[in-house]
């Protein structure tokens, strides 16, 4: 091993031990974009106040996300004498002096709030994390950092086998490094699958240079935010997959591209990534072996379609984001027309554990044609919205119960839709597996890791809208098929859900499928997924709203209308009052509703149930059609 | 409120950037978080450093949502568009805002004090569904409660 490396890797050990036996409390807070969303600055400012203002004999630092998204602030206590660490969840501020009472004045254990022991001895109060109902059957790989470590502290990172692959691959040439990564079986974990050793290989066997190496940090799929955990949580182990991938394919250069919504992940790549150069990883003669490698952190301005690699290489060479036509193929001519490897930023943080353990571990887990360990993130109408490690296997039942604590309440099961915008949408479905062959025989695909789960009180019309009007905003505007056909698909979309439903209509919507698959990109060919799926799993619903005119979960606007149903309800007077375009109004002791005003916002039913109620539109006419079907039959 | 920047404060501020490197977007970025948008004039002196023309950098300005050309709102509300959100009800949450503050998605008040954004899912889903008031979250919506929120920035703007 490099001697330069092994001099990091002792200081850090040192330095981490010397930490672990500061003889004080150790409290981390997690801080990340889901934690803080929910407190958790407050709760570390009144930690470390309330530490100073009673001189506790406790330390305060942070860490990165277990997962647990719905229960933040989560903390973790390490008890004084270092032999103990408990992780305890919705420590809100207000939660804070108590919490330290029990925790660091009394040395108790707070068993009302604790989510499991990790490290140390369960109590039956109190059994262990790997207990806990939702981490039953992760396996954390990549997340085994996430928690644990402080990911603003690269000596954290080095501490716990941090950089040790990449002191493997410098051992390396790169064609074993390529062979080893091709032996694991890692594919493209944005959904393609795709080999990256075979990648790797690509940019290896390039012929000119500079050679760029580009992480794909735009995690663009609303509902997915595995990236942002790993990011957050330890971005180091990003920085080192790309290492090794330089050394690899030969790269001078490296770009992690993040979206702007993640400012925080920005600014911790950005302190990871100066921390790596203050240490020699990154930069010129990289720990003395001659390999020289920059590394740099771009930001993006929100964009949809610079997730596609050749939009995302056309952001970073300063031009609109607007994909590029293939070939050729980023390999060849990618940022500034040199050979480029594009990796989303899972695929990049599984090969340092490759390079540490070896292909024939790593593949180990999940199925005979998936390999390693996937991030998943899970949504929707469900109790926990929360992000996991698991192999691929499992079913869809067991990420919604085990994963995603079931259904909210009142909520019944519907469907899912996979992967993002582009992957389509399920009907019931959960005994499809989380591997990629379900999917693409449904033609559908299972994107980056963030599945939503959607309830009866949603209409898949609505949804279709929803994705195809996000695919129509973030088209980039190259090509007539993506940025016309998804504003058609939109047109009729709002036609049917206005009560203008044509027989015509499924017909259209099969000739705009069949006409964006000659789009340019994956942005284009994928927009009408969504439809495509649906009118398959979701025939029948389709066929009520554009024949019968119905929308079953009363949300389509100009299928239903709002009417009073008690004149006398005592909350009556809240609906008027709530109603932001005044549609609820007296007229003779009678309160009607302005159908022209109402825009259907349900804030009237919200606060007065029995006051307000929802009805067809066309229910005479459904009526009619019933009795006319009958007399005929 | 910050006056215009002069074109000497312009070109001084971008003066680290050079062509041919990618640093349009950082360029930009430096622009919007120095003077909270980016002028005609910021535009033009970003180009003259980037050695291009300004309707290249205009160009870029006007493809990436989160490049702003005017100021921001003393109060901007941004409402989460992600699906975990639309799937408990955003959409009728977005409705209402909108006709409670009489703004469309993307429009501010004539005075600069309310603005109504959309916001992409940064996957804070377990507050599902919300909205961002300057960056805090207020999770946990429903439509009456989102309306409530509206009108009291709105009598308070």
């Amino acid at each position: 091993m490099n001697a330069r490396l092994l001099t990091l890797t002792s200081d850090a050990r040192a330095a981490w031990a010397s930490e672990q036996a500061s003889g004080r409390v150790r409290i981390n807070v997690c801080l990340d974009t889901s934690s803080i969303a929910r407190g958790a600055e407050k709760t570390l400012a009144a930690m470390r106040a309330a530490i100073v203002a009673k001189n506790l004999n406790a330390e305060v630092g942070i860490i990165g996300s277990w997962g647990f998204c719905w229960m933040e602030p989560t903390v973790t206590v390490r008890t004084a004498a270092g032999t103990r660490t408990v992780l305890y969840a919705n420590v809100t501020a207000e939660r804070v002096d108590d919490f330290l009472q029990k925790v660091v004045t009394e040395g108790a254990d707070v068993p009302e709030l604790a989510l499991g022991v990790v490290e140390g001895l369960a109590t039956p109060e109190i059994p262990l994390l790997t207990d806990h109902p939702f981490m039953k059957g992760q396996i954390r790989r990549v997340m085994e950092n996430c928690g644990r470590i402080d990911p603003e502290s690269i000596d954290h990172y080095i501490a716990h086998q941090g950089y040790e692959g990449f002191g493997k691959a410098l051992e390396m040439d790169a064609e074993a490094i390529v062979k080893e990564m091709l032996d694991s079986g890692l594919g493209g974990r944005a959904g393609g699958g795709f080999p990256a050793g075979r990648k790797w290989d690509f940019l290896r066997n390039a012929t000119t240079s500079p050679r760029y190496l580009v992480c794909n940090a735009d995690e663009g799929d609303p509902g997915a935010w595995v990236n942002r955990v790993l990011m957050e949580g330890d971005p180091h182990i990003i920085i080192e997959g790309m290492l090794i991938a330089a050394l690899a394919a030969h790269a001078d250069e490296g770009y992690i591209y993040i979206r702007y919504e993640y400012p925080l992940a920005f600014a911790r790549m950005q302190k990871a990534v100066e921390q790596a150069r203050a240490k020699g990883l990154i930069g010129k003669d990289i720990l003395g072996t001659g390999h020289d490698f920059e590394l740099i952190v771009f930001l993006g301005a929100g964009s949809y379609v610079c997730g596609e690699e050749t939009g995302l290489i056309n952001s970073i060479d300063g031009y609109r984001g607007m994909p590029r036509i293939k070939p050729p193929f980023p390999a060849q001519a990618g940022l500034w027309n040199k050979p480029t490897n594009v990796n989303n930023v899972e695929s990049y943080a599984n090969a340092p554990m490759i390079m540490r353990n070896g292909a024939a571990w790593w593949s180990s887990v999940s199925t005979a044609k998936e390999k390693g360990t996937k991030m998943f993130t899970f949504s929707g109408s469900v109790k926990w919205a929360g992000c996991v490690e698991i192999p691929f296997g499992p079913t869809v039942r067991e990420a919604l119960e085990q994963y995603s604590g079931g259904m909210r309440d009142g909520k019944v099961y519907k469907g899912f839709q996979p992967g993002g915008p582009l992957s389509g949408v399920v009907s019931g479905g959960l005994d499809l597996t989380l591997t990629l062959d379900p999917y693409r025989e449904k033609g559908m695909f299972l994107g980056g890791g963030g599945l939503v789960f959607f309830d009866q009180s949603v209409c898949v019309l609505d949804m279709c809208m929803f994705f195809v009007a996000f695919c129509e905003d973030e088209s980039c505007g190259r090509c007539t098929t993506c940025h016309g056909g998804t504003q058609r698909a939109v047109e009729i979309l709002r036609r049917i859900q206005a009560g203008g439903g044509r027989d015509s209509d499924i017909e259209n919507f099969n000739s705009l499928v069949k006409t964006l698959v000659w789009s340019n990109c994956f942005h284009g060919q994928f927009a009408m997924t969504t439809i495509k799926t649906a009118l398959k799993e979701f025939a029948a619903e389709f066929e009520e709203h554009i024949v019968q005119k119905r929308c079953r979960a009363g949300v389509c606007h100009g299928l239903i209308q709002y009417n009073v149903r008690s004149q006398s309800d005592p909350q009556l007077a809240d609906a008027v009052a709530i109603c932001p375009t005044n549609a609820i109004a007296e007229e003779r002791g009678q309160f009607t509703v302005n159908d022209g005003l109402c825009i259907r916002c349900d804030a009237c039913r919200e606060v007065a149930p029995n006051a307000m109620e929802v009805r067809d539109r066309f229910a005479a006419r459904q009526a009619a059609a019933a009795a006319a079907a009958a007399a005929g039959g | 409120m910050a006056a215009e920047p002069t074109v000497r404060e312009l070109r001084a501020l971008v003066a680290e950037f050079q062509p041919e490197k990618g640093h349009l977007m950082p360029a930009l970025h430096k622009v919007q978080e120095t003077y909270g948008y980016i002028s005609r004039a910021a535009i033009e002196a970003v180009a003259r450093q980037l050695n291009t023309t300004p309707a290249l950098v205009y160009g870029a300005v006007s493809f990436y949502a989160d490049y702003r050309t005017h100021t921001p709102a003393a109060t901007e509300i941004s409402w989460c568009s992600g699906p975990a959100c639309r799937v408990l009800g955003g959409d009728r949450i977005r409705d209402a805002i909108q006709h409670t503050l009489e703004l469309p998605l993307g429009g501010q008040t004539p005075d600069h004090s309310v603005g109504l954004h959309m916001g992409q899912c940064n996957g804070t889903c377990s507050e599902a569904p919300q909205v961002w008031v300057n960056g805090e979250v207020v999770g946990n919506l429903t439509v009456s409660a989102a309306i409530k929120l509206a009108r009291d920035i709105k009598v308070q703007a």
